[in-house]
């Protein structure tokens, strides 16, 4: 009995040995049992460091409507300043991405329409000319692209905009969807990840083969894109006559290494055990390559939700993701080892009893990890909570 | 009808077939729209959480909600909700919360397709029922649900009854 204790504790010392962690902080100063702060966005990019300013974005209802907020963190500050209102009505599924020097833009969905800002100051740009949601940014260095699902005819279709940045204002410079003509069906949820070479990639979900497929498509000028490609290494089909495939979604980019593009997502194809975290890279050759089931085997048998991958330009990579193996939800994060992802660890700070979910991160340049999540309490309210790491 | 409207009609019948969408016939309707019918109505929620494109789904659409006898059991006793796995349509729970619908598949800690969910018409979960079942087995839950056995009792022990 005591030899296995020991190997418990030996084993979980080296579960933990990889990342050292800072104290978890709130991010939302104003909680209530009627109040209910949300992460969700296209991509999961809610939160950015610039210049060592922390950023965190999200929607709650303090005022009675869906409203987006922006809370951020000074990098010599101990604690988030309160945050500050970025929409004007209902507002959904806020994303931010860093400019340099402590400065971020924002997008957000606002009455229908996707805009995008440039905070501190700023005024908020309206990106889409019809009927929009689904808002996503990404950056690398004066390149800011966004991507949206917008109505063309019954369905919505993925659009992609270069925006410019001069003076502290936004302008979008070109706008066009992946592809002409209106889809076929439905397509949503976008992810983007502008590679170390320039080149632009977006993801999404499609439902063009009458199940939810990942599709990626590819470009070099962030202008004329690829024809869409799968994600997904698994064939649409139905069975027996029936179905028409296993479902996946929410996809999820990264830039990673000198030119690589990293992508996680929701896979449901072991349908008896809810959806599972898969990944799917891309080293610069602009395919991706097959699929590899991220979480380890203790989570086989366990719905994963909420996933999203982060990466750096030093080749530094991994997923995050919530699940109930222990009982509640908690965080967890699995970092790529170059042959495979490594063995699951949970965000010290966003485990235990009660329900931590809805993961965000960002991996920054001095090479610390950023994890926001929700601490969920029926009673006392839901706290956004934030914390930091660095390898050890 | 000319050539182009007959091929669109058979592709449309196509998509139809092959979907998971709710079973044809059923008066399904959003999440929202089935929560206000029921304060209304005082009828129980039957709420059908499918997948786009999900073979058992489809199963069961065709095997077990084909039934005429239990078509009308349930359209006439039950508000219907259809909710999709993967869509980010909004709702709003009876906390006030609003999600999506792909997010109340984690809040029910959804692992499979289709789930199926019986409300007490306020919006409280009664119970939660995973994947392919039989006319007979959607007529036991109707009468656990709707003769109040779930108070007293848990499925399994009232199936053990059979009362």
């Amino acid at each position: 009995m005591r030899a296995a204790a020991l190997l418990f504790a030996l084993l979980a010392s080296q579960a933990q040995a990889g990342w050292e962690w800072d104290d978890a902080l709130t991010v939302n100063s104003v909680q209530g049992a009627a109040i209910f702060p949300h992460l969700e966005s296209a991509n999961r990019q809610g939160v950015a460091v610039s210049g060592g300013s922390v950023g965190v974005v999200w929607e709650d209802n303090r005022d009675g409507r869906p409203q987006c907020y922006l809370a951020t963190k000074p990098a010599d500050a101990e604690a988030f300043r309160a945050e500050t209102r970025l929409s004007e009505s209902d507002c959904y599924e806020p994303v931010l991405v860093p400019l340099e020097a402590g400065r971020f833009v924002a997008a957000w969905e606002e009455g229908g329409r996707v805009r995008a800002r440039v905070l501190p100051g700023g005024t908020a740009l309206q990106l889409s000319k019809q009927e929009a949601a689904q808002v996503t940014l990404a950056a690398a260095g004066d390149a800011v692209y966004a991507a949206w699902a917008e109505q063309a005819g019954r369905f919505h279709r993925i659009v992609v905009a270069r925006l410019a940045v001069k003076d502290g204002t936004l302008a979008v410079e070109s706008a066009q969807p992946v592809e002409a003509g209106n889809p076929s069906d439905e397509q949503g949820w976008p992810a983007l990840a502008v590679a170390g070479d320039g080149g632009v990639t977006v993801a999404w979900e499609d439902r063009r083969h009458r199940h939810t497929v990942p599709m990626v498509s590819h470009s070099r000028d962030g202008r004329r894109f690829s024809a869409p490609a799968r994600l997904s290494d698994r064939k649409s089909g139905s069975v027996d006559g029936l179905g028409a495939g296993t479902g996946a979604m929410r996809p999820t980019l990264a830039a990673w290494g000198e030119t690589g593009v990293a992508a996680v997502w929701l896979d449901k194809r072991d349908f008896l055990s809810g959806y599972d975290v898969y990944a799917a890279f891309d080293t610069g050759t602009r395919r991706f390559g097959r699929n590899l089931q991220v979480q380890d085997s203790f989570g086989d048998n366990m719905a994963q939700w909420h996933a999203k991958v982060v990466g750096d330009g030093g080749g530094r990579m991994l997923a995050v993701w919530d699940d109930a193996r222990d009982g509640t939800p908690d965080v967890w994060l699995s970092e790529w080892e170059g042959e495979a992802f490594g063995d699951d660890v949970a965000v010290p700070a966003a485990t235990g009893p009660g329900a931590q979910s809805d993961p965000l991160a960002t991996l920054d340049d001095a090479g610390f990890l950023h994890v926001v999540w929700l601490d969920r309490d029926d009673a006392a309210g839901t706290r956004i909570r934030y914390a930091r790491a660095v390898r050890r | 009808m000319n050539l182009f409207n007959t091929l669109a009609a058979a592709a449309c019948l196509w998509a139809g077939a092959a979907l998971a969408d709710p079973p044809p016939g059923y008066p399904f309707v959003g999440f929202d729209a089935g929560l206000a019918a029921a304060k209304s109505s005082g009828k129980p929620i039957f709420l059908y959480f499918g997948r786009y494109g999900c073979a058992w789904c489809d199963h069961t659409n065709k095997k077990t909600f084909s039934d005429a006898a239990l078509k009308k059991l349930y359209t006439e006793n039950y508000e219907l909700v259809y909710v999709d796995a993967e869509s980010g349509k909004r709702l709003t729970l009876p906390s006030g919360e609003r999600i999506t619908e792909a997010e109340l598949g984690a809040r029910l800690q959804a692992f499979a397709t289709p789930l199926f969910v019986y409300l007490t018409p306020a919006g409280d979960k009664i119970m939660q029922i995973p994947g392919f079942k039989t006319v007979q087995d959607f007529r036991d839950y109707d009468r656990y649900v709707r003769g109040g056995h779930y108070k007293q009792k848990t499925l399994l022990e009232f199936l053990g009854g059979k009362s």
